[in-house]
Parts: structure tokens; sequence; C-alpha cells
């Protein structure tokens, strides 16, 4: 139909399919995703191939020297290592701790808050957006300084309480923490707008109807607001899983290097360890396979939550 | 998966604020008894919203303040713990200027941001219309191939990407970070869901009047989604911004952008906290002047897109 050339004269199959054109192979919807069809397999495809492909190799990533066929050794080796498993725990510990900050705590606070309207709430969007769109490396350089131990905010008031905090980032029971508390910082806005905006997208009348029948606030909370936020929530839980760990990376990076002795990594970093660090590709690609496999799992299982869970309020 | 419900614009929502009400009154048959608990609840509800909000607010900003607070201190305040920073003075900032070219760091990070979000932009349009425009065999599976590469992280793929970008020697160069961006997977959908709901009537009228493809996308299309391609492509520059895997890695001998020259600045001048947080802010800077003058459309965009 868009395409003159190719559609010819107007045939009656259009009359019976309004709006979409006759089912006749044309080329021009190719034509326009081809470039970006490209695009993805070159550089996202591609590279997830050679990355399964390179797992069964042993290779230091310099183009001269040569990769040797090693089987299944890395796989093998990735699984024994106690670094990973490790990680692989940090991870867990990080998620949960993410689902407080995106879920939990938005959804506290967007139901408390909800009475809030007009210009006020404008200004307090506006102000608790402001940590999701802060530059990762500035994140990271604030919250050094603010639990730098000498001249640091949080260190000296935790002083006041009789507490030394000394270099939170170089003690090992508490380097993730400070990691989660930076990067929850940077979440929890984000998640409580996407909350309240989910509850103001769900029609009033099923409130009001369930309190003309005598339903509490309680009642009306539980059965029927969260219920009709479920998808906004599935949402954000897929969000906090997926990209937790991406997150993550420029803090550990910046600020504890996954330390001290590892008690602050987490996978997506040790993986850039393997490959950039100590030139592993082959350990790197298989521990990246595995975790590839294990994070399209989970979230098939996020996905069909969402078919389940969604109540689709119209 | 969820868009459904988040279709309102955020921060106003006049059905949900009348329509409680309205509801009530409505119900003019119901005692006014069974009114009254309601609102006279609603009051200290209302408060305790107001102080959440507040709070979380502080907490959010404070951090942020801090940094321009440290930064605009005399260096010999540094350390200071006054809220309120006096004198202020600008010899972190000048120090900073001259320590590190951060000028032309902030240059090519916003020229880097500006062409990818442009391209990127380009791209989605492209290929978001193939797909809202026609019916096709292979359009389910080239749909998958979309969405599923949300499913790839980005450390998995970076290996091999790494040695294709340096096969193509662009290592060290900016071209190297913009190359393998250029395609955001993220922003087809996006758009996508826009093309879907655009109406159809004016695609007929174009057509009718003898137009093109090419040519309904850039005179009927292009013009009438101005405001969804602006959120979209402001959007895509901010995440192009803070970018900072990918070019922490393709630049590893090259201070050439903001977030690989801060760090290696973070590296060198350790506990100089006065210059960290002035290079710190600076590298915020042209972020700041986006959100304080598009703060609407850059909540709306991040906040709804959220819910692809």
């Amino acid at each position: 139909m868009f395409v003159p050339s190719v559609a010819g004269a107007p045939a009656p199959a259009d009359a019976t399919r309004p709006g979409r054109p006759r089912r006749k192979l044309r080329l021009a919807p190719y034509l326009y995703l081809i470039p970006a069809v490209i695009l993805l397999v070159t550089w996202t495809y591609k590279p997830l191939v050679e990355s399964f492909w390179l797992s069964f190799f042993d290779w230091n990533l310099i183009p001269t020297s040569p990769k040797s066929f090693v089987g299944t050794e890395n796989y093998t080796t990735v699984l024994t290592l106690p670094e990973l498993h490790q990680a692989l725990l940090n991870t867990g510990v990080y998620i949960l701790a993410f689902l407080v900050f995106s879920l939990l705590l938005p959804v506290a606070i967007a139901l408390l808050a909800r009475r809030v309207k007009g210009r006020a709430k404008t200004v307090y969007q506006a102000l608790i957006f402001i940590p999701f769109l802060l530059t990762p490396v500035a994140t990271s350089a604030i919250w050094r300084w603010l639990f730098a131990p000498e001249g640091g905010t949080i260190p000296t008031i935790a002083a006041t309480f009789g507490w030394d905090m000394g270099n939170v980032f170089r003690d090992p029971a508490l380097s993730i923490w400070a990691v989660i508390v930076i990067v929850g910082w940077q979440m929890l806005g984000f998640g409580v707008l996407v909350i309240s905006a989910g509850l103001a997208g769900i029609n009033p009348d099923y409130s009001a109807a369930a309190a003309l029948d005598g339903a509490s606030t309680r009642q009306i909370t539980w059965k029927i607001i969260v219920p009709l936020l479920s998808p906004s929530l599935v949402f954000m839980g897929l969000m906090t899983v997926l990209l937790s760990a991406q997150w993550t990376y420029p803090i550990i990076d910046i600020v504890t290097q996954g330390g001290p002795s590892g008690s602050s990594t987490n996978i997506y970093y040790l993986l850039y360890q393997f490959g950039f660090r100590n030139f592993d590709a082959g350990l790197a690609a298989a521990a990246g396979t595995l975790f590839f496999v294990g994070f399209g799992l989970i979230a098939l299982i996020f996905v069909e939550l969402t078919e389940r869970l969604s109540f689709h309020d119209n | 998966m969820a868009f459904a419900t988040i279709d309102t614009t955020l921060p106003i929502q006049p059905t949900r604020a009348s329509a409680p009400t309205g509801g009530a009154a409505s119900a003019a048959t119901r005692s006014k008894a069974n009114d009254e608990p309601v609102a006279t609840r609603s009051l200290p509800r209302l408060v305790v919203g107001h102080v959440l909000l507040i709070v979380l607010a502080l907490f959010s900003v404070f951090p942020v303040y801090w940094m321009f607070a440290t930064a605009f201190r005399a260096p010999e305040d540094a350390l200071s713990q006054n809220v309120i920073p006096w004198p202020l003075s600008l010899e972190n900032f000048s120090y900073v200027v001259d320590a590190i070219p951060i000028m032309g760091m902030l240059a090519n990070t916003f020229g880097m941001a500006l062409v990818l979000a442009v391209a990127q932009l380009f791209v989605a349009l492209l290929a978001s219309y193939g797909f809202a425009m026609w019916d096709f065999p292979g359009k389910k599976v080239l749909f998958l191939v979309f969405v599923g590469s949300w499913l790839v992280p980005f450390q998995v793929t970076m290996i091999p990407n790494y040695v294709l970008v340096s096969q193509m020697g662009l290592l060290n160069t900016i071209a190297g970070v913009v190359v393998p961006n250029l395609c955001s997977a993220f922003a087809v959908m996006l758009m996508r869901q826009h093309m879907e709901s655009f109406p159809r009537e004016l695609l007929d009228a174009s057509q009718m009047d003898g137009r093109s493809s090419w040519g309904t996308l850039w005179l009927v299309v292009v013009p009438n989604l101005k405001p969804a391609l602006a959120a979209l492509g402001i959007m895509l520059f901010i995440s192009a911004w803070n970018e900072y895997l990918w070019p922490t890695l393709i630049l590893q001998n090259s201070d050439a952008l903001i977030q690989v020259g801060i760090r290696s600045f973070l590296g060198t001048e350790g506990n100089n906290w006065g210059a960290v947080m002035a290079a710190s802010g600076l590298a915020c800077l042209p972020i700041f002047l986006i959100y304080i003058f598009l703060q609407r459309y850059v909540v709306d965009a991040f906040v709804r897109s959220g819910l692809k």
C-alpha cells in the first residue's frame, strides 16, 4: 500500500483488510528493517555465538596468539572456582537488596503518598528522580566522599553516635552494603515514579465501588490496588533482576574493585576481570554463556508471570 | 508486556484526583456518616505523604547538593561539614580545568552522545516504521530478534565485540565507542508502540495523495511524532552520556570522554575532594541543564518507557 511500485493497482483484498496492506511479498518492510537487523546481528547475536564458541578454547585475547581447543574444561574450571561461588552469592544478595529499593519501598511510599497531588507532587517527583540521571562516575565520587574516613559526612555522623566506621569500602563486612546503598539510592526514586505512574493508571472507580460496598481501606489496598498494580510490579522486578548487575558495575569498578577479597564483587564484574584483567577469554566466555542461560531462564519466568498476573484494567 | 497500565502522563492525573470524590458524591443515597471517616482519615494521610516525600526528596538530593557544596568551597575548607559553603570559591574548578583537559572531554562526550542519540533514533525510526506499517513473512521472528537482544547481557558479548573493534582499528577512538551501539533495540520497541497507535486515516490519506512510503514517513509520520521522538532522543542522549563500561574498555589509553577522564582523575587526585567534586559536578552539568529545562519530558520519557 505504501510502495506503489510494488503494490500495483489496488486489489479487492484491500477492502477486506483495511489498514494493513495485502499479504503479498513486498520489499519495503525489509528495507526499513535492514539497518537495525544488521547492527543487532553484528554487535549482539554474532558475538553471542562467538562467545559460546570461545568458551571451548583457551585464549589470552591477543590476536596473534593461537586459540587452543580445551573442550569443556573452561566450564568445569568456572564452576569450581571459589571466586565464582562468592560472586554468585553476592549477586543474589544484591538482587534481593535491590528489590527492596526498587519494589518494596517504592510500593510503600507510593501507596502512602498517593494523596499528595498537584504542584507539590511535581516538585517531589522532579527531586527524587535526580539520582537516576546522575553520571555513574559522579555518583561513585560523591559517595566515596560521603563515606570518606576523614571528613566524610556519614562517618562523621556515625562517630557522634559512637560508631567508628573506618573505611567502609575496605571493610569486608561492609563493602557490599555500601555498594547497595549507593545503587539503591539511584534506583529508589525511579521505582517510586514507576509505581506511582502505575497507581495513577488504575481506574479509581474500582476502589470507589468497593468502598461503597463497605470494603475497608486496607482491603481495597490489598485486594484491588495491589493486584491491578501487578504489571508494574513484575516489570520493576524484571528490571531489577536483569539490570542490577549493569547498574552496580560502575560503582563496583570505581569504589571497591570488587574487594576487599571479593566481598563486594558480582558475576558481571567477575566476567570483566576474567576477560580484561586476567586476559582469560575462554573462561570469561564460559562464565558468560552460563549466566546468559541462567538469566534468560529467570527472564522467561518473569514474562510468564506477567502473562498470568496481568489483570488488565479495561 | 505491561504498557497497558502506564499510559497516563505522570504529574497530572485529573481523573484520579477528582474521581473518588465524584464517586462518593454520586452515592447520594448513602448516609453522610459513611463519607465522613474517609474525609477525616485523609488529612493525616496527606501529612504522612508529604513528610515521606520530603524525606525521600532530601535523601535523593542531599548527596548531589553536597557535591556542589564541596566543589564551591575554598580548597582549605574542603573538609568542612558546614551545610552552606561559605565563602564561595571557584578555585576547585580552575584547578580542575588546569589539571585535565575537561572542557575538551565535555565537548567530545557531548558530540559522542549527540551522534549516538541521533543515529539510534534514525535506525529505530526506520525499523519501527517497517514493523508497524506492514504485515510480512518473518515479522514475528524479527520481532523476537529485537526483544531477545535484551536478554543478552553486555558482559557476555564484550570480548568478541572488543576484538572486532580492535580489528577495525578503532581502539582508543570515540568511533569505537559509537559504532557498536548504533542500534538500540529498546528504542525500536518504544518507537514501534508510538507507530502502532498512529492514526491510520492519515497514512491512507497520504497514500491516496500518491506519496511513497518514504515520503509518508518524513512528511506525515515524523512531523506528527515529534514529541515522542524528542522524548526518546533526550533519553538516548542521557543514556549515551552516562554510558560507562564500554567507553572504559575501548578508551584504555585515552581520556577523550568524560567518564574515562574523571575515572583516572579520581585515581590520581584521591582525597582532593574539592577538585574531585568540581570535576564530577562538571561531568553532570549537561544532564542537569537538560533536566532543568525539560524536566517533565525527561521524567515522562524514562518512566513511561519503563513499561514496555
